[in-house]
């Protein structure tokens, strides 16, 4: 190596190092938020009225809460449960005590204090039949609610429950203000990092920075506007025009290909707690029996499904929880496809060729409709024909939901935590286990961690075990994006989506 | 003329009448308890009883349709359930983008349509008729939706001339409103063009094969004179018909459209009401596009007159 080559590697690998610095310090440079702005996101559907306690609609959730709205408690983006409105909370030793501390100087945006006295008529609101409010049940366990001081609120429970700390952060238990509470529907008045500027009614939401808000430094955003585009390639033509920043969380699977090729853009690819599943119907013959479960979710090959209906984006699951969840265990390989021996466990429970019946699919539901179409396929090849019928969402309440006239239906179960449904024998599968109902009120009464872990682990499989449902996947989230949003939320382990740490790099 | 009119209104009232009575009954047919869908699938029976004491819809089924039919009678058309505003407050807004919509759209159909139709007509079996004839097949076989896909792509998504939707109020900018309803009447306007072409050179040859014409034309009358004052203005009666039946198809396809380039209108509305039981609404929308339609019709009646004299001198007659 003569000198003149060596000056010239000697440069190369400075530059090399300089440029893998600037690298490095392009990407400190983007941990620091950048303050102003606008947000333009859009979502698919509009949310009917604005008020999260009275209505149970996920769409409310989706932009209300954290944005406007905020409870004692919040899930945050991995899904642990951490304070929110409350600084900090104590628990008494047998747990059914709990004394949360306010943050000093929470204002409700018209300018009014949030105290303790808020919280005890909010949650004292949700108890109320009066109110109507739809989720009443998950609050039902308290018995009371003191106002220690202003700043300090005691609430007392029946009994111990492991879920109270969950449900309290919960989009239901929002702390709402007493002197506008019943114009929340249209004038919604929180505590959040954003205040509502302005609804154009089948158009757009617009929220503008909470200056007053009581954690300093948040929001990064001036203005929030979720603009409501309901087609899917409408919502990519929107994306790639400028006309908006974010697909929330939803873009259609089979469109990220395309937009992961445009380099002005960006998907994310994480979880939602939406577990879909091909539900059945235990009070008709032949889903009665256990053996006839058994084969049905042998013979279907989540992967292949997946990969049909959902272009490959979806988690399989084995049982009824999502991996956002703390208690999740992963049994998607516990009961692997094998049409093989789906056919003689047919014959066993005395249908050797097979038999008819008809899938219910909602309407407004891509994933729910194309994963029937799947299904309806491998099930052909163990002798058993489905009919597919599509059926309005008010029908699918209706029929399936309430009257539970069905044989089969492919749902989504959006709520989070919502193992409990399996316990309740008139629930729409009509699956009645006095095990899976005793073990479940264990582990909501069960105080050690890590023995509710365990027990938590144990009704997962108890459920797959049973063949109560075919569980399919859990719905993937795919929020896309210009590639200057940053700090956008991933996975969703609650409904929400929140643009309080959101900023836009210039 | 004036019992004409007489007898026109009444049809009306008695038709919107009718059709008040079976929106009503049909919303209350079909499965899906509103109550229901606005709690949603977990709530419990008590607290379903309750709203629907707060919604009225615990009363008997008469006095609904009365007390709804009374307040329509006074001007209120009541309050929306998932927005809570005022429902006629909601529709005026919403027609401030649905109908300029079908108007613009019924303008580009017959800007593009009649033309092409009178011209393929005069040149029949000609290169220029197979042209409009093929752009008309296309065009039949092209559904709404999807011009309006191809339309955003290459003038919103591809050039950058237009927004990929939306809707900016008349209030803010009138010319950025009525630019962004350009492409999705277009899109409505294109295919009625396709519809109406046909129509009109089919109109045209049969009037055009007719012995008056041939009478015309005996008398040496200019070939322009014969297709333009003696042929088009009469085949132009089935084609105002044929116009004013769309009416109706077009506030419905209005519905697709809107959901396409995300339109802030009628079709939208309804389209969400009807997913959230929102009924007070549905019956609002239902029973304004009845009387949308009812009109349009007795307009078209009236216009015939204008066109052909016959029809004026044969009421006059009555």
């Amino acid at each position: 190596m003569n000198r003149r080559t060596s000056i010239w590697f000697g440069t190369m690998l400075i530059t090399l190092a300089l440029s893998l610095c600037g690298l490095w310090t392009g990407e400190a440079l983007a941990q620091n938020p950048v303050y102003g702005e606008t947000l333009t996101v859009t979502l698919s559907a509009e949310p009917p009225g604005l008020d999260p306690t009275t209505s149970p609609a996920a769409t409310i959730k989706r932009v209300v809460h954290y944005n406007l709205f905020e409870g004692l408690l919040k899930v945050d983006r991995t899904g642990k449960v951490v304070p929110m409105l409350a600084k900090s909370y104590t628990a008494s030793k047998d747990g059914k005590e709990y004394t949360f501390a306010l943050h000093p100087g929470i204002k409700f945006h018209d300018g009014k204090p949030c105290t303790a006295e808020d919280v005890k008529f909010s949650l004292e609101r949700i108890l109320d039949p009066k109110t109507a409010a739809p989720y009443r049940m998950y609050y039902e366990g308290i018995e009371t609610v003191q106002v220690v001081d202003p700043l300090n609120v005691k609430i007392t429970l029946k009994k111990y429950d492991s879920m109270f700390l969950f449900n309290i952060a919960r989009g239901d238990a929002v702390i709402v203000p007493r002197q506008a509470v019943d114009k929340l529907k249209s004038q919604p008045i929180g505590t959040g990092p954003f205040k509502l500027a302005e609804w154009k009614r089948g158009d757009s939401i617009v929220l503008v920075k909470n200056t007053d808000y009581y954690l300093k430094g948040i929001p990064y955003l001036d203005k929030v506007i979720f603009k409501f585009i309901p087609d899917p390639s409408s919502q990519l033509a929107a994306l790639k025009a400028g006309d908006v920043d974010v697909i929330a969380y939803d873009m259609a699977p089979e469109n990220v290909a395309a937009l992961e090729k445009d380099a002005r853009f960006k998907v994310l690819k994480g979880h939602t707690t939406t577990d879909v599943i091909m539900a059945m119907n235990h009070s008709k013959k032949p889903f009665n029996d256990p053996k006839v479960r058994q084969a049905i979710t042998l013979a279907i090959d989540r992967k292949a499904v997946i990969q049909g209906a959902m272009s490959g984006f979806g988690t399989p699951i084995g049982s009824h929880m999502d991996p956002t969840n703390p208690y999740y265990v992963d049994l998607s390989g516990l009961y692997p496809y094998n049409p093989e021996k789906a056919k003689p466990l047919l014959a066993e429970a005395g249908y050797p060729k097979g038999f008819e019946a008809i899938l219910k699919l909602p309407e407004p539901y891509a994933y729910a409709r194309r994963s029937g179409e799947v299904i309806a396929d491998q099930l052909s090849k163990v002798g058993i024909k489905l009919t597919l019928e599509v059926i309005q969402m008010g029908q699918w309440v209706d029929r399936v939901f309430k009257n539970a006239d069905y044989d089969l239906t492919v749902m989504g179960h959006a709520e989070p935590f919502d193992i409990e449904i399996y316990g309740k024998p008139n629930y729409y599968f009509r699956y009645s286990n006095p095990k899976f109902q005793e073990m479940l009120k264990k582990a909501e009464e069960e105080i050690n961690e890590q023995t509710r872990k365990k027990i938590y682990a144990d009704i997962q499989k108890l459920i797959a075990d049973d063949f109560v449902n075919v569980y399919l996947f859990v719905n993937p989230a795919l929020p896309a994006m210009k590639k200057e949003v940053q700090n956008w939320w991933k996975d969703y382990p609650t409904i929400a989506v929140d643009a309080t740490e959101v900023w836009l790099q210039k | 003329m004036l019992a004409f009119l007489c007898k026109r209104i009444f049809i009306l009232i008695a038709t919107l009448f009718l059709v008040s009575g079976v929106i009503f009954l049909v919303l209350r047919v079909i499965p899906g308890d509103p109550a229901q869908i606005i709690l949603g699938i977990q709530a419990t029976p008590e607290t379903l009883q309750t709203l629907r004491h707060k919604l009225g819809l615990d009363l008997p089924l008469i006095v609904q349709y009365g007390n709804w039919l009374g307040g329509i009678l006074r001007g209120d058309f009541g309050q929306s359930i998932q927005y809570d505003v005022p429902i006629a407050s909601l529709i005026l807004s919403r027609m401030q983008v649905t109908l300029p919509l079908a108007v613009l759209s019924i303008f580009f159909a017959v800007i593009f349509s009649i033309p092409l139709g009178v011209y393929a007509a005069t040149r029949r079996n000609q290169v220029g008729d197979y042209g409009v004839m093929l752009f008309s097949q296309v065009g039949l076989a092209i559904p709404q939706f999807w011009a309006g896909i191809l339309l955003i792509l290459f003038f919103a998504v591809h050039l950058q001339w237009f927004a990929a939707g939306g809707f900016k109020s008349w209030g803010e900018s009138p010319l950025l409103a009525l630019k962004s309803l350009l492409l999705p009447a277009l899109s409505l306007g294109l295919i009625r063009a396709a519809v109406l072409a046909r129509l009109t050179r089919s109109c045209m040859l049969e009037t055009l094969g007719e012995d008056y014409i041939r009478t015309a034309r005996a008398k040496g009358l200019a070939e322009r004179v014969v297709v333009y004052k003696h042929g088009f203005r009469n085949a132009l009666i089935p084609v105002i018909t044929i116009l004013g039946l769309q009416m109706g198809e077009l506030l419905a396809g209005a519905i697709i459209i809107e959901n396409v380039f995300h339109l802030p209108g009628l079709g939208r509305l309804v389209f969400l009401a009807i997913g959230q039981r929102d009924l007070p609404v549905v019956q609002g929308v239902g029973l304004l596009i009845a009387f949308i339609i009812v009109v349009v019709n007795f307009l078209v009646d009236i216009s015939y007159g204008a066109v052909d004299p016959r029809i004026r001198a044969g009421e006059e007659g009555a």
